[in-house]
């Protein structure tokens, strides 16, 4: 236990929630400084509800603290409040265990899940009196490095930083210890630091790549400022993924956080190559942990954190072959144990309705359906493979066994779409409810009825997606579509049954520039944090007019990053990377969206993305004989 | 099936942690520690712990109480071990005893809580405080205004302050304060009525209350007297004056 904290106690007393700055958690770890030789600062820039829940940082954290000469500590971004007292009071930003100034660390790492950390991010530097600009940073501050999904177009921040990390984590991260080390024992140079790291696989040191333009702003050319390092940095991966370290003894909150519970990650990456996601393509190929040892990581987990509920982690938990197997396990053992079991991102069929019969009150819980898109035209050229049949014959099966409540998310925007797309959603919404009154006789209903949430976002353009050409809505565009769902809904026979939720369009806008942006951007990111603009993720505090307002100033127009057509042939700000699949694979099955045809999965056939470079995964399976 | 009542500490960053947060926690160190414990019936069951009156936030304590039931155990002495084997050091099981049909439970047993209280270092005043204070105790009412949930009323604390006595050179000051059902008195509303009488700023935050210990009602045959919940020690029987 750290009895010195790095606040008074009156400090402590008067903001919100002193738990998120105390450290000191269950299964935290603390380290004498003096034995270490590394010292690394993980930060999720979020608040700590919501960056506690994260398991890649538990993964790192749990990885880098087994190494000896490692001390891993984590930060999280101090809320409105605290950033208040840290300015007021001059008090430079801590890292929760040590409770020490977070300058004086080796590497300050970001895990970068949303676009709209940015001004966090910028937010974590300044508190810690670290320089923003790369550029200005000696060996007197730490090496900032980030890592996390949007690592895979980083240009929008890479002024900010001196390294990102392309790929999982688990594989270089050791290597780019020793070699800090030794360069600090032999005095050599923080830009020969950076150079030597360059050459790392899935290091890219964005000081290092000159950008050149084109008249119409478009990208002529990315060019290394050095022979001797990569012209492209491919993604990392870990091809054992059943060895490599897991965390069994994660650290546990003291107030509640938004994943309140044991992760068990069954597998990454995913099959399905829905073309607007971005995961599915990033992670690929799939690769599933062997169940044996998922048995032993739930049982283990279980007992080193107290925890009353487990959940399984996965892009598609449906896909994992031994499901059942693994489920019949967690049955069995969790309720000796008086644990629950939460199951997301499950197909809705006969086998996931007779365990979610098991596991939930089927009262309370609602069923999930995702078919994204309101007719089988427009699921085709997103290639989603869920049919309105199978939506409908879930539902009946769900109604029979019980359920009488329905969530269903689409998204407004896709590429190609027309408003008898939009006018679907109403319609499928309104034939899961006449199902209902199909499957369910007047006497049987017991004073109950169906109740339909219907939810559509915005969608948003991604890199390594083939929608990455695509032209995204105006603001404009996205609330005339939500007013069109919505009075398409209202004009259903059930509407009164059909509830309908629709997203912010000015905040989708905003991920929008940001997820396909430049280094043009790093300039109107950092002048908008200037001007206060920060927690942007938080509805409430997200400062749309001041962006606008710092686009102006900067001269940078953001539809240029928004509405815009993209040419087949126009370098990306992301090309410089390689996720495993190829660029011309993604041209393909834009192009394929387009003329409305679909594509198979992993399973079914393999489409050549390129991921099977990898030498792991399904692309092997089957295949071993 | 066994009830049993815990004494624990609350010390060092643990204090920040508030009440409804600490019982999360022990439901999991119980789980952690593999404890049968009893789970109530239902859908979502839950451990059977209950605890005595919750501790303010910022506030540290070496005698708060919880009781828990359990299915089976080796002993008494074994559940405390097994818990302190998995809790962080600032709280931690300082005593166990098994409790008999006639024990009431710990949140209505509940009858006067001691404190140490002092000056956190920055907000230590220039005068006598302690002084000041027991001056104050001794005027024939100490009048203070009441939350309520119906609005606020006017008490006297007076009969609510059972013993006094106090360290000049730590600089505490130690009540032993009525805390039960019908009559409550907070070491904050006693401060409060203090400062207010001697015309000085309290700080918000300014003093630090350190909970010694919870005491309940005896009456055997004889007189009746309270002593901490849990304790051998029978000089730390306080006789009250009725």
């Amino acid at each position: 236990m750290n009895y010195n904290l790095a606040l008074s106690d009156d400090i402590l007393l008067s903001i919100e929630k002193p738990e998120r700055y105390i450290g000191n958690e269950v299964n935290s770890i603390t380290k004498d400084k003096k034995t270490v030789d590394i010292r690394f600062a993980m930060c999720f820039p979020d608040v700590y509800e919501i960056g506690m829940s994260h398991l890649g940082i538990q993964i790192l954290y749990g990885m880098f603290n087994s190494f000896e000469d490692v001390w891993c500590e984590r930060v999280y971004s101090p809320w409105l409040d605290m950033d208040e007292v840290l300015r007021k009071e001059d008090i430079p930003l801590f890292a929760l265990e040590s409770q020490d100034p977070v300058k004086d660390f080796d590497f300050l790492g970001f895990t970068l899940q949303y676009e709209m950390c940015y001004t966090n991010i910028l937010q974590i530097l300044d508190l810690s009196k670290i320089p923003l600009l790369a550029k200005d940073r000696t060996w007197d501050d730490p090496i900032v490095i980030g890592g996390g999904p949007c690592t895979y177009n980083p240009e929008p921040i890479a002024d900010f930083f001196d390294i990102f990390y392309i790929g999982e984590g688990e594989t270089r991260y050791r290597e780019i210890f020793d070699y800090y080390k030794k360069c600090k024992t032999e005095g050599v140079s923080r830009e020969d630091f950076l150079h030597a790291c360059a050459k790392m696989p899935g290091i890219y040191v964005p000081g290092l790549y000159n950008v050149e333009y084109k008249e119409d702003g478009t990208i002529k050319s990315m060019l290394s400022i050095y022979d001797d390092i990569p012209k492209t940095i491919k993604k990392e991966m870990c091809l054992e993924i059943s060895d490599v370290f897991y965390p069994t003894k994660p650290v546990v909150p003291y107030i509640k956080i938004t994943q309140d519970r044991v992760v068990l990650e069954i597998m990454r990456g995913c099959i399905r190559g829905c073309r607007f996601c971005q995961a599915g393509q990033l992670y690929k190929p799939l690769r599933e942990k062997d169940v044996e040892h998922l048995k032993e990581l739930a049982i283990e987990s279980l007992k080193n954190t107290g925890y009353e509920e487990i959940s399984l982690s996965s892009l598609s938990s449906s896909d994992y072959t031994k499901l059942p197997e693994l489920i019949d396990f967690l049955i069995k053992s969790c309720n000796e144990r008086k644990v629950n079991i939460s199951l997301p991102s499950l197909r809705i069929d006969a086998f996931s309705l007779d365990v979610m019969s098991k596991v939930q009150d089927v009262k309370k819980s609602s069923l999930t359906f995702a078919p994204e898109a309101g007719t089988q035209r427009m699921r085709d050229v997103i290639n989603k493979g869920l049919t309105e049949e199978d939506i409908l014959r879930g539902s009946h099966e769900a109604f029979l066994g019980g359920w009488n409540k329905v969530k269903l998310y689409f998204m407004l925007g896709l590429p190609t779409e027309t408003d008898e797309d939009i006018l679907g959603i109403g319609e499928i919404a309104n034939k899961v409810a006449a199902e209902y009154f199909d499957t369910v006789p007047k006497e049987k209903r017991n004073g109950r009825t169906i109740d339909i949430v219907a939810s559509t976002s915005f969608f948003v353009p991604k890199p390594f997606t083939p929608f990455q050409w695509a032209p995204m809505n105006t603001k404009e565009e996205f609330l005339e579509k939500a007013n069109k769902t919505r009075k398409g809904i209202m004009s259903q026979l059930n509407q009164k049954h059909i509830k309908y939720n629709w997203h912010e369009a000015d905040a989708s806008m905003m991920e929008g520039v940001l997820a396909r942006g430049d280094r043009k951007l790093c300039d109107v990111i950092l002048k908008a944090y200037n001007k206060g603009c920060i927690f942007d993720a938080w509805g409430e505090y997200f400062k749309f007019d001041v962006w606008m307002d710092t686009f102006k100033e900067c001269s940078v127009d953001p539809m240029f990053y928004t509405v815009r057509e993209r040419a087949d042939d126009e370098i990306f700000p992301w090309d410089i990377l390689n996720c495993g699949v190829t660029k011309s694979f993604l041209l393909r099955e834009w192009k394929n969206a387009l003329a409305g045809n679909k594509s198979s999965n992993c399973r079914n056939g393999c489409l050549g993305c390129g991921a099977a470079s990898y030498g792991v995964g399904v692309c092997f399976e089957n295949k071993a004989n | 099936m066994n009830k049993l009542r815990l004494k624990f500490s609350k010390n060092g960053p643990i204090k920040f942690i508030g009440h409804l947060d600490v019982m999360r926690y022990f439901q999991k160190a119980i789980r952690r520690a593999e404890i049968d414990i009893k789970y109530s019936e239902g859908f979502s069951p839950h451990q059977i712990i209950s605890f005595a009156q919750p501790l303010s936030v910022g506030a540290t304590s070496d005698g708060e109480y919880m009781d828990i039931t359990v299915n089976s155990m080796v002993s008494a002495e074994d559940v405390m071990n097994r818990l302190n084997d998995v809790m962080n050091e600032g709280i931690e099981i300082l005593a166990i005893r098994e409790l008999t049909e006639h024990d009431e439970k710990a949140m209505t047993a509940a009858y006067a809580a001691e404190y140490r209280i002092s000056f956190r270092e920055k907000f230590i005043p220039s005068y006598d405080w302690i002084d000041k204070f027991r001056e104050y105790l001794s005027l024939d009412v100490l009048p203070a205004m009441k939350k309520t949930k119906k609005g606020e009323k006017e008490i006297d604390m007076k009969p609510m302050i059972f013993d006094f006595s106090f360290d000049k050179e730590q600089g505490y000051i130690r009540l032993l304060l009525s805390m039960s059902s019908s009559a409550t008195l907070k070491p904050a509303l006693l401060l409060q009525g203090f400062f207010d009488h001697i015309k000085e700023e309290l700080a918000p935050h300014a003093m630090a209350i350190h909970r010694l210990d919870i005491y309940k009602y005896v009456e055997n045959d004889g007189k009746p007297y309270i002593e901490p919940f849990i304790t051998d020690d029978t000089q730390k029987r306080f006789y009250l004056n009725v």
